[in-house]
Parts: C-alpha cells; structure tokens; sequence
C-alpha cells in the first residue's frame, strides 16, 4: 500500500466508522481567577514550580543581579541585549557548543499564575539555551502574568521559529522510589527575574 | 478457574511489603489530584468539557486529521501516514536510514511501546536510548513499563543502583555525579540515594543527547487549527531530545489531536493534576516546525483506532488521554502491580484496551475489576471505563471463556444493582457483617473471597446519611 492509499484508508475508515456526531462544546464556565495574580504567580513559583524569584527594578543592573543570584557561574549564555554573555545561541554553528553552560539568560512573554508556567517563545537560532544550561534565569514582566492557562492560551504568540514552551520551574523527576529530585535531564535551577 | 492475572497477582500478593508500598505509592498521587480537585470550583466544568471535546474531535476526526497536515505541512514538517505498527516501523526506519542515523534518543511514548519499536530498530542496527528517567532504569533491566506514567515506580533505589554499577554508570559518571550531593568520603560504589543516582543518570544521558543524530517523541496532542505538536514532560527529556540532534520524529495516534488552543487550555489545566498531582507538567512544548537546518517528521499512526470508532460500546476508549489516573485509583491495580496484567497497558484502560486489541490474549484481565467505578470518577474525559469492563464480563459466554463461578457473581451483582429496593436493603444490612466473626465472612468457599479481605462496612449507609442529614442541609 502507497502512502496515498494509507491516508485514504485511515480517513474512509474513519469517516464510515462514526455513527454519531458530537458538537464542540461552549467553554464559557467561570474559570479561576486571583485578585491579584502577580502575587499568586511568586507563591507559585516559589512554592510548587521550585523556583526562585527577584523582583527587579528598573534601575537594577541586570548583570549584577544574575551575579548575585549564580555567583559561581562561568558560562553565560544569551542573545539578549545587554547581558554580557560568552556564549551567543544564535551565532554558534552547533547546539552541542552549548553544553557547558552555567546560567541561561532567556526572556518569557507571558507568566500564568495558576501554575507557575512561563511562555517562552524560540527567539534564537539554538532553543538548547532553554534546557541544557545547568541554572536559567528567565525575565518576564509583572505586565504580563495571566490568572490561569485559557487566559495564556488566548495570548502566546509564536516567533519565525517554530517552538515554544512553557516552562515551570526547575527540571524535576520522581522516578527513583517517587522521591522528587530536582535537576533531571533539563535545567537544575531556575530564577525568575520579574520586571516592570 | 483461575485467569492468568489472577495467578500472577497471587505471586506479587506474596511479598506484603512491596504491595503496601505500591498501594501507597499509588494512592498518594490519587491523594493529589483530589487537593487539586478541592481547589478548583471550575473541576468538574473542565472534565464535562473535556469529555465533550474528545467527542467531537473523534467523531469529526478525518476533518481535523486534514486540517492538521495540511497546518503542520505549511509549518514546514512532513506527515506521514501508518495504518498500522508495520508501516509505521517501516516509515521510521526509511527515515532512520535516509539521515543514516545511528543513535536516536527517544522520550518516553506509549505509542512506541504499542508497535515494538525499539526491537526493530535494534534488529537493524540502530540504538535507541530511552531518555525518560524511568524509562531508561527499565531499558538498562530489560524490563517493561509497570504503569504508562510512572513506568519505574516498582522498582527500590537499591535494585537502580546495582544496575548503574552493573552498566558501568557509577564507574563512568559516579565520582562527578557524588559532587556536592554525597558527604565527602561516601563511595558512590556503595550509595543508593535517589538524588546522586539521578544526578549519574542526568550525566549519562546528556552524553547521548550530544551525539544521537535523531530525537524521536511521542505527543500528548496534536492541534489541528495550528499544526503543534504538544509535548509534556517534567524532565525535559523530550525537549533535550529535540533541541540538540536536527532530526525529530513525532509519533501521534490519530485519536490524540484537538481543534484548538481554546481546547489546550482545557486540557493543560487537566493532565498533570490527574496524572501525578501536580498543577502542571514541568515543560509542555509546542513543536510548530522543524529546528533551524533540521526536519520534523509527524507520523499519525492508526493501528486499529479507526475502527474502534465503529465500535458502539468501547469507541469512547478514544477519548483517553493516557493520564494514568484510572490506575493510580484502581484498587486492584494498586494492589497487584502493573505486571499482573497480559497487556502493556495496566489498569482499567488497560483492560479495555487489552480486549480490543487482542480479546483471546486479554480477556484474563476482566478479572482485575471489582466494579467499584472508581476509576470512572476519576478520569479526566469521563471514559465509562468500568461499564466497558462490565459489558465485556456479559459477552465473555459468547467467547467461551466465561468462567462457571464468576458469571454466577455477576448475575447475583446484576440482580442487585437492576432492583434498587434490594439495593438499599442489602446495604442496611450490611454493617451487620462487621460482627459476624472473620471465619464465616472470610470463608475460602470461593475463587472470590480468596485473598479479598472482607471491606468493613460503613455503620450508615451513604443512602441513609443523605436521606437522614444532607438532604435537610442542603435544601
Ligand atoms: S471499577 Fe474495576 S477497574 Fe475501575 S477502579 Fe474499580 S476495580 Fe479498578
Ligand atoms: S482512561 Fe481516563 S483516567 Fe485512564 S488514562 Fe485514560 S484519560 Fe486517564
């Protein structure tokens, strides 16, 4: 069988096979809402997602800040502007040469205070940055925190690069014997820079 | 008679220890999810919606199949069609073989599990490295997945430090791994602590990672109206499959896709909670299109769910989202393990699943239900799991496996639930069997109270309170 006859088969099939239909349904229930999701958004990340939180000021210096928070870190990673970074995700030829880095410096468009979950759209050429750095900083603004996932979903936007994520604190696994480990495959600690 | 999962959950019953610790395990994450469940006034709104969702999408499922080749094609990927575990083998293999692929890291998919992909890779040369933590321990031990969301749970830290030593893990990574984790001095040789094990898998595998030069995952949905591919993980393992190596292949079941975002966010805010307890994954990814300089492959894999749509009374089994809930509530399954089973998918969806498949092979597993509905309640799409099991225990004659003993239970069932006044009374009466002495309640008669403990009854029954008390509150 072609690969042709296949779509066919597997869509006649289906086609015949329904006996019913169904309507989409209206989503229009009362969905969680805070008061005020920035400060549900901080104990969540604090909390549940096991991340850690700096509020940043507009006058702060970004550059101190990820030195206060990751003091030890010798590989920066970032193509934001004004970060002094010694890795570039877009400049590199190979993801691979990210794989010593420390710290990520990433920015999230929108932050979901329900969860935890940050927006984080591909804006450079290697998305490795997002998940093979050791620590991420992730920036996001207090503008941009949304109560819970429909209101998310209403507002992520996707860049000329095909991927985005939500990311929600560090890495974390429970396969060993159910005890929750932080740092499994991807990032080992994430902070959140929440600016203005 | 005895059904095979009968005899081997006898074996796993043996071992006291293990059992209460799986049944705790278990429960503890059914714990969870009912913390969120109290938290949200919206839960059963989102599970009404959900349910209705997948209804619509499956049964208007060849529209939005095209809608989605023809997005995610516009995106840049390339579909593929499977109709069953053969063909969809051989597309991967082509496409395996097309980039001359050595290495492919892969995480975790059920999917896969379903068409014995690994085994034909590794027949061909290819190596396939589990990246999924709990997949990983289980491939190393050669064994297979005791529960679809927590595949290793089974297994003691001490039985995953042998196996690293034995693979040669602590040898390799042990030392670096033991780094700020084990007091100075502790041979990681001789240490079993879940966090330096992690911390030598963490290392073992990102050296796969580095030089696979395919990265293969599942999806926990495909969108149609936007060609993504959804992919949700707390380790970030499909996400350092995909970010590293330029080829990604998606392996989607046609029953997997949604219409829309507005639908996402339904099912977002439900897979976690219901899963593992958690408001939500750690990473859900949305793959729109192949990496820079790389390709994305999507194969929509049949493999008899189209004609499961035909089928009048198990074609809700396509809603089902593979949370794992209805396990991890299941009484018997808590107690008699994920190896119990005679098909790779345990649990009340598991049983259905097994008989759809394959009844000759699976029908064995329709004794694993009590018919305590619990799993019913549970789940996240409102599959009528148990009703299912109860209607493959009637057709059971017909295939000449009802055994003598049973059918006469369920008839006995049958006339009680179909006459509710009998119901009612048989369950007043029922407290008065807390004082019945153990020997005539526990009577080893039949293959029924063997190895059941008798439940202690409730001194009111629901039916009494409500009448008695709730009622009068609540109006
Ligand atoms: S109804 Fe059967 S399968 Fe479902 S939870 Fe109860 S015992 Fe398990
Ligand atoms: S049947 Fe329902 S509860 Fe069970 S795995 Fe599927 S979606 Fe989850």
């Amino acid at each position: 069988m072609n690969f042709m006859d296949t779509k066919e088969h597997i869509l006649n099939s289906l086609r015949k096979n329904v006996r019913e239909t169904y309507d989409m349904p209206e989503l229009s229930f009362k969905k969680r809402t805070f008061e005020d999701p920035v400060k549900a958004f901080i104990e969540t990340t604090i909390t549940t997602a096991g991340a850690k939180l700096m509020e940043i000021k507009p006058d702060d210096d970004i550059n101190q800040k990820i030195r206060e928070v990751y003091p030890d870190a010798r590989i920066i990673a970032s193509n934001i502007p004004g970060v002094e970074a010694n890795l570039n995700p877009d400049t590199l030829a190979e993801a691979q040469e990210l794989e010593k880095t420390d710290v990520g410096v990433i920015k999230g468009e929108v932050a979901c205070a329900e969860n935890g979950c940050v927006w984080i759209p591909q804006t450079m050429k290697e998305k490795a940055i997002c998940f093979i750095s050791e620590c991420l900083v992730i920036l996001v603004s207090r503008k941009n925190i949304v109560s819970n996932m429909h209101e998310a979903y209403e507002r992520i936007q996707f860049n000329d690069y095909g991927f985005g994520t939500f990311i929600s604190g560090p890495s974390k696994t429970a396969d060993i014997e159910q005890s929750l480990v932080y740092g499994a495959q991807a990032a080992r600690g994430v902070t959140i820079f929440l600016t203005d | 008679m005895s059904t095979k999962h009968s005899i081997a959950a006898e074996k796993f019953l043996q071992n006291g220890e293990r059992v209460t610790r799986h049944d705790q395990t278990f429960w503890s994450v059914r714990t969870k999810r009912d913390t969120l469940a109290y938290e949200l006034d919206e839960w059963e709104n989102l599970r009404e919606a959900a349910d209705k969702i997948k209804k619509h999408t499956v049964t208007h499922l060849a529209d939005y199949l095209e809608q989605f080749e023809q997005n995610a094609t516009r995106n840049g990927g390339i579909v593929h069609w499977a109709k069953d575990a053969e063909e969809y083998n051989q597309i991967v293999l082509k496409i395996l073989r097309q980039h001359e692929v050595k290495k492919v890291v892969k995480s975790k998919s059920m999917l896969t599990e379903e068409c014995h992909l690994n085994d034909h890779l590794f027949k061909q040369g290819i190596d396939v490295v589990e990246t999924d933590l709990g997949e990983r321990i289980l491939q190393l031990m050669e064994l297979a997945p005791s529960h679809i969301v927590m595949p290793a749970i089974h297994i003691t830290r001490e039985q995953v430090a042998e196996c690293f030593r034995q693979k040669g893990i602590i040898a390799e990574h042990g030392t670096h791994a033991a780094e700020g984790i084990l007091p100075t001095g502790e041979d990681p040789n001789q240490s079993s602590d879940p966090t330096f094990l992690t911390r030598a898998a963490r290392y073992h595998l990102r050296d796969n990672f580095m030089t696979a030069e395919c990265g293969m995952t599942g999806a926990n949905f495909g969108i149609a109206e936007t060609g993504d591919i959804v992919v949700c993980t707390n380790e970030g393992n499909a996400d350092m499959s995909t970010s590293v190596p330029k080829l990604h292949i998606v392996s989607m079941g046609i029953e997997k896709l949604i219409p829309n975002y507005e639908a996402m966010g339904v099912f977002q805010r439900l897979l976690a909670r219901h899963g593992t307890g958690q408001a939500t994954t750690v990473y859900t990814s949305h793959f729109r299109g192949p990496r820079p300089g790389g390709e994305m492959h999507i194969i929509l894999v049949d493999n008899g769910r189209s004609s499961i749509l035909g089928n009048e009374e198990h074609w809700q089994t396509l809603k089902c989202m593979r949370c794992g809930a209805c396990m991890n509530t299941c009484p018997v399954y808590r107690r008699t393990g994920g190896y119990s089973y005679t098909y790779f998918i345990p649990g009340p969806i598991g049983i259905n699943l097994g008989m759809l498949k394959n009844a000759d092979e699976n029908y064995h597993n329709l004794s694993a239900c009590s018919l305590c509905c619990s799993c019913d309640n549970v789940c996240p799409v409102k599959v009528d799991l148990s009703t299912q099991i109860y209607r493959w225990r009637q057709n059971l004659d017909g295939m000449h496996h009802a055994d003598a003993m049973k059918k006469a239970m369920s008839k006995g069932m049958k006339v009680i639930f179909e006459h509710p006044n009998l119901y009612t009374s048989s369950l007043k009466f029922a407290p008065l069997v807390n004082a019945m002495p153990k020997c005539l309640t526990g009577i080893k008669l039949n293959g029924w109270t063997y190895g059941h403990e008798m439940p202690v009854f409730a001194k009111k029954s629901f039916h009494e309170i409500w009448k008695k008390q709730l009622r009068s509150e609540s109006v």
